[in-house]
C-alpha cells in the first residue's frame, strides 16, 4: 500500500512537473504503452470477431452475451469494490476469494429454502442474508483480526464451500417459481429481465462509485489509507464494508444464477477465475490501474464476448480459458510494471 | 502473431484429427467385429450444420460418445459445431443459448441435468430446431440414442443378487438421481430388489460426485468398510456408472476384504479389465458402446433431415460382462484402451 503515493506522484508529475527524472518519464511512457496495448488487444479481438464471426454483431447475439454476463457482472462489481477499498496490490491488497463459493452457498440456501416451502420474501431475505453474513465473516477476519485478505478469504472460501456441500449433499437442487421464471425467461421492451438486471446494477454502481461521497472516500481509503485516516475517514469501516457489499453481491448474483439454471448446482466456485479476471482486466481502463465501474462492466462483457466469439467462429471452447488466463497474466504484468517497485 | 497462432491452432487441429481418425478406426473395427455396422443405408448431412452440446467429456464414456457424434457428422458430410461445457452448468446453458442463435440445422444434446436443461431444450424446439439427444430422455427430444437401460440395469441387479446368494447388504451410490439414465438404473435396482427382501440397501446411501469421483468413492467405501468390519456385513457395492466402481473396487482390495463385489454400468475399459481379472473385486459391469451411441444420434439427425421417420428412441446393444462370461464378452471392450488414445 505504501507504493501508491509514489505511483500517484509519477502519474501526475509525468504531465506537470518539470523536474521529472528520465527513468520516471520512461516508466510513465511504458505505463501508457502497456495500457494502450492491453486496450488495443481487447479492441483487436472484438474487431476480429465482428469481421469474422457470423452473427457476432447481431443485436440478439449482443443481448444474449449481456444476459449471459449478468451473474458474472454482479459478482465482478462485488470484487471490484473490495479491490478499490483494500488497494489494488495483487498480493496485499483487497481481494475476496470466497466470492464465488459464497454465491454457491447463497444459491443453495435459495433453492433449499424454496423447496422447503418458505414464502418468497423469506427465501430472498435468507439468501441475501447468508451472503452478507459470509461478508461479515470476511470483514471480521480482515479488519479486526488483521489477516491478509488473500489468506482470510481463502479460509472463508473453504468454510463456505463446505457449508454448501452440507446443505446440498453435492447434488443439484432444482427449483422453479413464478419469480425465478420471470427472471429467466421474462423480457421488458424486447430486452430480457436478466439483461435488465445487469444494466440497472451497472448504472447503480456507476453512480455509487463515481458520483457519491462514499465512492470518493472508498477510492481514498484504497489509494492511501493513512491519508484517508488523517482526513477523518473510518478506514476500518470502509474496508469491512466492502466485504459486506461483496457478500450482498453474492446473494443477488445467486438469485440470478438459480433463476437461470432453474436449480442450484455444484461447481459455482469455478466462477472465481472469471470474477478475478473481470475485476483485474477492468483496471486497464483506468489511468491509475484501479477498478472502475466502466472498466469492470467492459471487461465482464469482454469475457462473455470471448466465449461467444469462439463459439460463433466454431473454434474449440478449450481456447477460451487459455486466452482468459493469458490476458490476466498480461494485465497483472502491466500493473506491476506500472507501479514503481520499492522492493 | 495471429498467423503463428493460426498455425499452431492448425497443428493442434491436425493432431486432434489424427487422434480422432485413429479412434474412429479402432472403434469401427471393434464395432464391425461385434456385427453392428449401420448397413447399406445412404445417409447424408452434406451442407448441414449440426450443433453438438455435451455437458462434459472428462470420462471415457462421454468422450467416446462425443467423438462418435462428431466423427459421424463429418463422415456424412456435415459441419459439426462441437461444444464441451466442461461440466459447468452455466457454461452449458450459455453455449446452448448461443447455439440457438446460430440456428444450426439440428442440435444433438448429450447428457446433463434435466432440471437445468429442460427449459433450454424447450427453447430449442420453440426455435424450430430439431433436437436429438444422447442418453438423455426428455419430451423435447425427437430421438434419444441410448442403451436399453431398463434391461441392462435389471440384468446387472439380478447378477448382483445371484452373486450374493439372494441375501445380504448392498452399499449404493446414488448421487445423480437427477440424471435420467441414473434414475432408470436406480429404479430398476429397486424394482429387482422388491423380489428379494433379504437383500437390503445400507442407509444412508452414498453420494458419488464429479469431479474426483474415484478418490471420493474410494474414501467413502473405505469409511464404510471400517464402519462395518465383519465378513458378511457388506456383500456388494452398486453404482449407476462405473467410475465410482473403480474407487470402490480399489478400496475393497486395499482393505483385503473378501466376499464383497462391485457392480455398475457403462463399461469403461479399465473396469472391464477389472471384471475380467479373477482376483479383482469387480463383479460385473453393463458394457455399452458409447461411440456407436454417438454415431447413432448423428445418423438419426440425418434421417430426420432427409424426411424419414425417426422413432422416439434408438437402443444400441449393450452386454453384461461378468466374471464368468468375461472370457467371451470382454474382448471387444478391451482393445479400445490401447487404441483410443485416451
Amino acid at each position: 500500500m505504501t507504493m501508491t503515493p509514489a505511483n500517484r506522484e509519477l502519474v501526475m508529475s509525468g504531465v506537470e512537473s518539470p523536474v521529472v527524472t528520465g527513468t520516471a518519464r520512461r516508466k510513465a511512457l511504458g505505463t501508457m504503452l502497456v495500457r494502450t496495448g492491453a486496450i488495443g488487444t481487447f479492441a483487436v479481438i472484438l474487431i476480429y470477431f465482428a469481421l469474422m464471426a457470423p452473427g457476432f454483431l447481431n443485436f440478439y447475439n449482443i443481448l444474449n452475451v449481456v444476459e449471459q454476463s449478468a451473474v458474472l457482472g454482479v459478482l465482478a462489481f462485488g470484487m471490484s469494490v473490495v479491490v478499490i477499498g483494500g488497494g489494488s496490490d495483487v498480493q496485499t491488497g483487497g481481494i475476496d476469494l470466497s466470492l464465488a463459493a459464497n454465491t454457491g452457498l447463497c444459491a443453495a440456501v435459495f433453492a433449499v429454502s424454496t423447496t422447503a416451502g418458505f414464502p418468497l420474501p423469506v427465501t430472498l431475505a435468507m439468501t441475501v442474508g447468508t451472503g452478507i453474513l459470509v461478508g461479515l465473516l470476511n470483514a471480521v477476519a480482515v479488519v479486526w483480526l488483521n489477516i491478509l485478505p488473500l489468506l482470510a478469504t481463502l479460509a472463508v472460501m473453504n468454510i463456505v464451500a463446505g457449508a454448501e456441500l452440507i446443505l446440498t449433499q453435492n447434488t443439484v437442487v432444482s427449483m422453479a417459481s413464478d419469480f425465478t421464471m420471470n427472471i429467466a425467461v421474462g423480457s421488458f421492451m424486447g430486452v430480457s429481465v436478466l439483461a435488465w438486471c445487469l444494466i440497472v446494477f451497472t448504472l447503480f454502481m456507476m453512480a455509487l462509485l463515481h458520483f457519491t461521497g462514499s465512492g470518493l472516500r472508498l477510492y481514498a481509503v484504497g489509494g492511501h489509507p493513512e491519508a484517508a485516516r488523517a482526513a477523518g475517514i473510518d478506514v476500518g469501516a470502509y474496508v469491512g464494508g466492502t466485504y459486506l457489499f461483496a457478500g450482498l453481491c453474492a446473494g443477488l448474483g445467486s438469485i440470478l444464477l438459480v433463476s437461470r439454471l432453474s436449480a442450484s448446482t455444484p461447481g459455482t466456485g469455478e466462477l472465481l477465475l472469471s470474477i478475478i479476471a473481470a475485476a483485474l482486466l477492468g483496471t486497464v481502463f483506468s489511468r491509475r490501474f484501479v477498478p472502475t465501474a466502466g472498466g469492470t462492466i467492459l471487461s465482464t462483457l469482454f469475457i462473455g464476448f470471448l466465449a461467444n466469439g469462439f463459439q460463433l467462429l466454431n473454434v474449440s471452447s478449450y481456447w477460451v480459458t487459455g486466452v482468459q488466463g493469458t490476458l490476466i497474466l498480461l494485465v497483472v504484468a502491466a500493473t506491476s510494471f506500472a507501479k514503481p517497485s520499492e522492493r | 502473431m495471429s498467423q503463428t497462432k493460426n498455425k499452431s491452432r492448425r497443428n493442434f487441429f491436425k493432431a486432434t484429427a489424427a487422434m480422432l481418425t485413429l479412434a474412429a478406426g479402432v472403434c469401427a473395427w471393434s464395432s464391425a467385429s461385434m456385427g453392428q455396422n449401420s448397413g447399406t443405408e445412404t445417409l447424408s448431412l452434406s451442407g448441414k450444420r449440426i450443433g453438438i452440446s455435451a455437458v462434459g467429456t472428462d470420462h471415457h464414456w462421454d468422450l467416446m460418445a462425443y467423438q462418435g457424434i462428431i466423427d459421424e457428422v463429418k463422415a456424412l458430410g456435415g459441419e459439426p459445431i462441437a461444444l464441451d461445457a466442461k461440466r459447468n452448468d452455466q457454461t452449458h446453458v450459455s453455449q446452448l443459448q448461443t447455439l440457438i442463435a446460430q440456428k444450426p440445422d439440428a442440435i444433438i444434446e448429450m447428457l446433463g441435468n434435466l432440471d437445468v436443461l429442460n427449459p433450454w431444450l424447450k427453447r430449442i424446439r420453440d426455435a424450430d430446431i430439431p433436437l436429438f439427444t444422447v442418453d438423455t430422455a426428455t419430451p423435447y427430444s425427437l430421438n434419444n440414442s441410448t442403451s436399453n437401460n431398463y434391461s441392462l440395469a435389471s440384468e446387472v441387479a439380478l447378477q448382483m443378487v445371484a452373486d450374493m446368494g439372494g441375501k445380504g447388504n448392498v452399499l449404493v451410490f446414488n448421487g445423480f438421481y437427477g440424471v435420467p439414465v441414473c434414475k432408470i438404473r436406480y429404479d430398476q435396482l429397486k424394482y429387482v430388489l422388491q423380489s428379494y427382501p433379504d437383500v437390503k440397501i445400507i442407509e444412508p446411501e452414498l453420494r458419488d460426485v464429479i469431479p474426483n469421483t474415484v478418490q471420493s468413492a474410494y474414501s467413502n467405501v473405505t469409511d464404510m468398510l471400517t464402519k462395518y468390519p465383519n465378513e458378511g456385513d457388506i456383500s456388494a457395492v452398486w453404482a449407476c456408472w462405473d467410475i465410482p466402481q473403480i474407487g470402490a473396487t480399489q478400496a475393497i482390495e486395499a482393505a483385503g476384504r473378501k466376499g464383497i463385489k462391485t457392480y455398475a454400468i457403462d463399461g469403461s475399459p479399465e473396469v472391464v479389465e477389472m471384471v475380467a481379472n479373477p482376483e479383482s473385486a469387480a463383479g460385473a459391469v453393463g458394457a455399452q458402446q458409447p461411440y456407436e451411441i454417438g454415431r447413432s444420434a448423428a445418423r438419426n439427425a440425418a434421417r430426420y433431415l432427409a424426411g424419414e421417420h425417426v422413432p422416439p428412441f434408438t437402443f444400441v446393444p449393450a452386454v453384461l460382462i461378468t466374471k464368468e462370461n468375461a472370457k467371451e464378452t470382454a474382448g471387444p471392450f478391451l482393445p479400445k484402451k490401447e487404441g483410443a488414445a485416451n
